[in-house]
């Protein structure tokens, strides 16, 4: 309780711990669009998101005595949502591993950003493969640094290095189609 | 590291994470915690059912030791276990039964009982038993029952003087038999 964080939603999660179901309604609106976009960006899918996001909520809910308030709640509970998304994409029985192959410099970018447009991107991102999109997410969104994804995947600092960099020639690359299809 | 596709992502990172669940998820999200309330209750019940489980374990281990630290308790109730006296009394019936078979069981070995006696004496024998068994309920309805008492006393007495009057003549026979044998010397 000494290094409790200061919560700006203190009483509702108190609430919470008491079992009250009102208070539990109330901090799934508070939460539910950040938690939901992590779900998204890591199974990839609207209906299979929304499963697991709700499902990590009542997770969290159940197990809300452990969290010491060492960090923000929305930290903890994006740690369980992220912790349930990779349940998820395990039985889909994506790996994270990684061959030691020798990525290449990144290529100049040739890129015309100002011409693409933000549908064109996220569609692009939410298709790329599982394990891409994942270490890309978790990265570039959520903000993980590689050593964290690491820990959170089970994997080494070096694939998700790897992974990372990967993923993103691989969207380069389905952006340049996106365009050259939008030029023909 | 600082390429373009970096950039453009993390400068556009709250119109990537933008996206809405699909329609109709807070019903779906309060049924899931109105379905997920309910068990609670239930499984509050657990403490109990451990608990009660418990005792019931607790009972059948004391009652499992009671019989294998105090068997005498439980031991079979006749004539004997109602006061000193009648243990007595029936020490010297059962007593005199079992000397009254002995004898029996000499003399069959010495081949003076028929065929015909030995199937006699065991259905005398048989009812007997069976008496002592139906006088053995009754006193366990009634242990202080003067009648009960008197009934396994005349049993005993009876099954005592049958035996002793089957071997009396038994060893009459006997004795005549050697006197033939010796008047035949």
């Amino acid at each position: 309780m000494e290094a409790q964080y200061p919560n700006i939603y203190h009483d509702v999660i108190e609430r919470c711990r008491k079992g009250d179901t009102k208070a539990q309604f109330e901090l799934y609106k508070l939460y539910y669009k950040p938690m939901y976009n992590v779900c998204l960006r890591m199974v990839g899918n609207e209906v299979e998101a929304e499963d697991v996001m709700q499902e990590a909520f009542l997770n969290a809910l159940t197990k809300i005595d452990t969290y010491e308030g060492k960090v923000s709640f929305g930290a903890w509970l994006k740690r369980i949502v992220i912790n349930r998304s990779l349940d998820q994409l395990k039985k889909r029985k994506v790996k994270f591993e990684e061959l030691n192959e020798k990525i290449p410099d990144e290529e100049p970018a040739s890129l015309h950003i100002g011409e693409i447009q933000m549908e064109y991107l996220k569609k692009a991102i939410q298709k790329l493969p599982d394990g891409f999109r994942v270490v890309l997410s978790l990265y570039l969104l959520e903000g993980y640094d590689h050593e964290e994804i690491a820990q959170i995947l089970g994997i080494t600092n070096v694939s998700s290095r790897t992974q990372f960099l990967r993923a993103k020639l691989k969207l380069r690359e389905m952006l340049q189609k996106e365009e050259l299809f939008e030029y023909n | 590291m600082n390429d373009e596709l970096e950039r453009l992502i993390l400068n556009n990172r709250t119109s990537i994470q933008d996206e809405e669940p699909l329609e109709g998820h807070f019903e779906r999200f309060e049924a899931r915690l109105q379905k997920a309330a309910k068990p609670t209750r239930r499984i509050n019940f657990q403490p109990f059912l451990k608990i009660a489980a418990m005792v019931v374990f607790a009972l059948l281990a004391v009652n499992q030791a009671r019989i294998y630290f105090f068997p005498e308790k439980t031991e079979t109730l006749s004539l004997g276990s109602i006061s000193p006296e009648y243990r007595e009394v029936e020490f010297y019936y059962t007593n005199a039964i079992q000397l009254g078979m002995n004898q029996w069981d000499k003399l069959k070995k010495e081949g003076f009982i028929s065929e015909t006696e030995q199937q006699m004496m065991q259905k005398e024998q048989a009812e007997f038993d069976q008496m002592y068994q139906k006088l053995i309920e009754d006193l366990k309805a009634n242990p202080d029952d003067e009648r009960v008492i008197n009934a396994m006393l005349e049993y005993y007495q009876a099954r005592m003087n049958v035996i002793t009057m089957i071997i009396n003549k038994l060893q009459e026979v006997k004795q005549q038999k050697y006197q033939k044998d010796e008047i035949k010397i």
